[in-house]
């Protein structure tokens, strides 16, 4: 039992102190953002939003066609049975653009860019990289953490934007040839009801998830140790964490505006 | 130059440095040996700042180091070069460009500039045709050069090195000799070479240190070491396993960086 407890004080003690690590690196980080604008580390940012979004393209609009039309399929199903199928729109619209998006994009580039900057950011760290940058006086955070931070905040509202778009297509797919609903009758509904408000809290949260996945998979990468198998246990860590984060932090920003 | 005075370090629990003082003058070289684990790459690291001591005193170009911080931690930094086990280098970066890496980072100088040193150094290290080439499109060895030649590149007043001769072929190992030798005699350059190649040690250091059990245990020269009558210093250069260095020191705890960015944050540590 006293093992039980002890062990459970230094899970809270590891968590606290890691959770501490990410919000000081976001302060630090934002105290360089000025450099962000240098020529080269700007050039360097461009570089990391056209790879990772290009990275996270492909199973974005897989996934964002799908979800469309899996939203379609089974709301459009049951309105069906109430005569009610015109409103799929705002149904598939509103989901999409102020919670589906956002949070399908953020799992999407939590698993394809976040893990991956961890596991960059932990090898440099084993192979004494990111020491060699400090004794060669090269700020780790303005050289590496700045352009990842500011591309991935960048990206995940940009992705969420196109993850959106896709997944009514997807949603109009599935309305105009399985439910027989047209596709004007689906847009109007859409645009109906479609909220500004619904549009700039998505971006808002995706704009937050973007940080929290950049702060994330940068902290685990900063605190590797150990070898290949740090590493490793940094890119799951980065992933579950940050999968745990979307889904809290989107539901206190829904709650925020919405309740 | 350097001054290592009482240095205290306890890693992982176990001490690591007890006690250590050293002196190293400008322009020296001074081999540290020590089986492994007895703390030669922590003494690296202290005089770099990248650790700061739990108790004493680290004197570095008449600062001392574990009062530094911030800007003034970096700028002394630029004043030292530092060749890691494996080079280090930056793996998307190509040679040239890892060179070139403080150099443009740093502002240190035009480009053209930037371009005639990074050519020198890569010659110096006889890299100068693999300038294209990415770290991993070249030899372990290879890589070993060109950290070398990124430690040189900004003209520092003490090279640090560890291990640079480990793993690399005889041929080399020779250049890398030759070279030290000739920063050596060519400048005023202070150099700290962390080995276990004896003829590397015999030939490129003005003073060598065996280091056990966290403090210096003998210090010479070359001369003196190899005609020492300590049996411990004795059992080190014959590599004879019977003797009072026989008890095998724990591995040495993985250095962590704790200054900086890129800190474990279980360790008190001030971010940059």
């Amino acid at each position: 039992m006293v093992g039980w407890i002890r062990e459970f004080g230094a899970f809270l003690r590891r968590t606290s102190t890691t959770a501490g690590f990410g919000l000081m690196l976001i302060w630090r980080t934002a105290l360089v953002l000025p450099h962000a604008l240098a020529p080269r580390r700007f050039r360097n940012i461009l570089d990391l939003i056209f790879i990772y979004a290009i990275g996270a393209l492909p199973v974005t609009l897989v996934v964002s066609v799908f979800t469309g039309m899996i939203l379609a399929l089974n709301t459009g199903l049951s309105l069906k049975d109430f005569g009610q199928e015109q409103m799929i729109g705002r149904i598939v619209a509103v989901s999409l653009v102020r919670e589906m998006g956002p949070f399908m994009t953020a799992l999407i580039l939590a698993a394809s860019v976040g893990s991956g900057v961890a596991a960059e950011i932990g090898t440099m760290k084993i192979s004494e990289e990111i020491d060699a940058l400090e004794i060669m006086s090269i700020s780790p955070i303005k050289f590496l953490v700045l352009p990842r931070m500011v591309a991935l905040t960048l990206v995940c509202p940009l992705m969420t934007l196109f993850a959106g778009v896709v997944g009514i297509l997807g949603g109009i797919l599935v309305s105009e040839f399985q439910l027989g609903v047209n596709w004007v009758t689906f847009k109007n509904d859409a645009l109906l009801h479609l909220q500004k408000k619904d549009v700039y809290t998505g971006l808002l949260k995706s704009f937050i998830f973007g940080l929290t996945i950049a702060t994330v998979g940068c902290t685990q990468g900063l605190i590797t140790r150990g070898g290949a198998t740090g590493v490793g246990s940094s890119t799951r860590r980065s992933v579950v964490v940050t999968f745990l984060l979307v889904i809290i932090i989107g539901y206190y920003v829904t709650w925020m505006f919405f309740s | 130059m350097i001054k290592l005075q009482n240095v205290h370090k306890r890693l992982g629990g176990r001490a690591v440095l007890a006690g250590f003082d050293l002196d190293i003058g400008r322009g020296e070289t001074l081999v540290l040996l020590g089986r492994s684990g007895t703390g030669k790459s922590v003494t690296l690291r202290h005089i770099v700042g990248l650790m700061q001591p739990d108790q004493g005193h680290i004197e570095v170009l008449g600062s001392d180091i574990s009062t530094l911080k911030g800007r003034e931690l970096m700028k002394h930094r630029r004043r030292i070069g530092y060749l890691f086990q494996d080079g280090a280098l930056l793996n998307w970066l190509n040679l040239g460009d890892n060179v070139a890496l403080p150099l443009r980072e740093n502002m240190l100088c035009s480009a053209s500039e930037i371009e005639d040193r990074v050519f020198k150094v890569l010659s110096q290290v006889e890299l100068e045709q693999h300038a294209d080439k990415l770290p991993s499109e070249i030899s372990g060895g290879m890589r070993k050069r060109a950290g070398l030649a990124r430690a040189l590149v900004c003209n520092p007043e003490i090279v640090l090195y560890d291990e640079p001769t480990s793993g690399l072929d005889p041929i080399s190992s020779s250049l890398i000799n030759r070279l030290i030798d000739d920063l050596k005699s060519s400048t005023q350059i202070t150099q700290v070479v962390v080995t276990h190649d004896m003829a590397s040690a015999f030939e490129i250091g003005d003073r060598i240190a065996l280091l056990h059990e966290g403090k210096v245990r003998a210090l010479g020269t070359a001369d003196e070491v190899r005609n020492s009558s300590d049996p411990a210093v004795s059992q080190f250069i014959h590599g004879r396993i019977e003797g009072p260095l026989a008890r095998e020191p724990l591995p040495e705890p993985q250095p962590e960086t704790e200054t900086d960015e890129g800190s474990d944050p279980q360790q008190k540590e001030n971010i940059q």
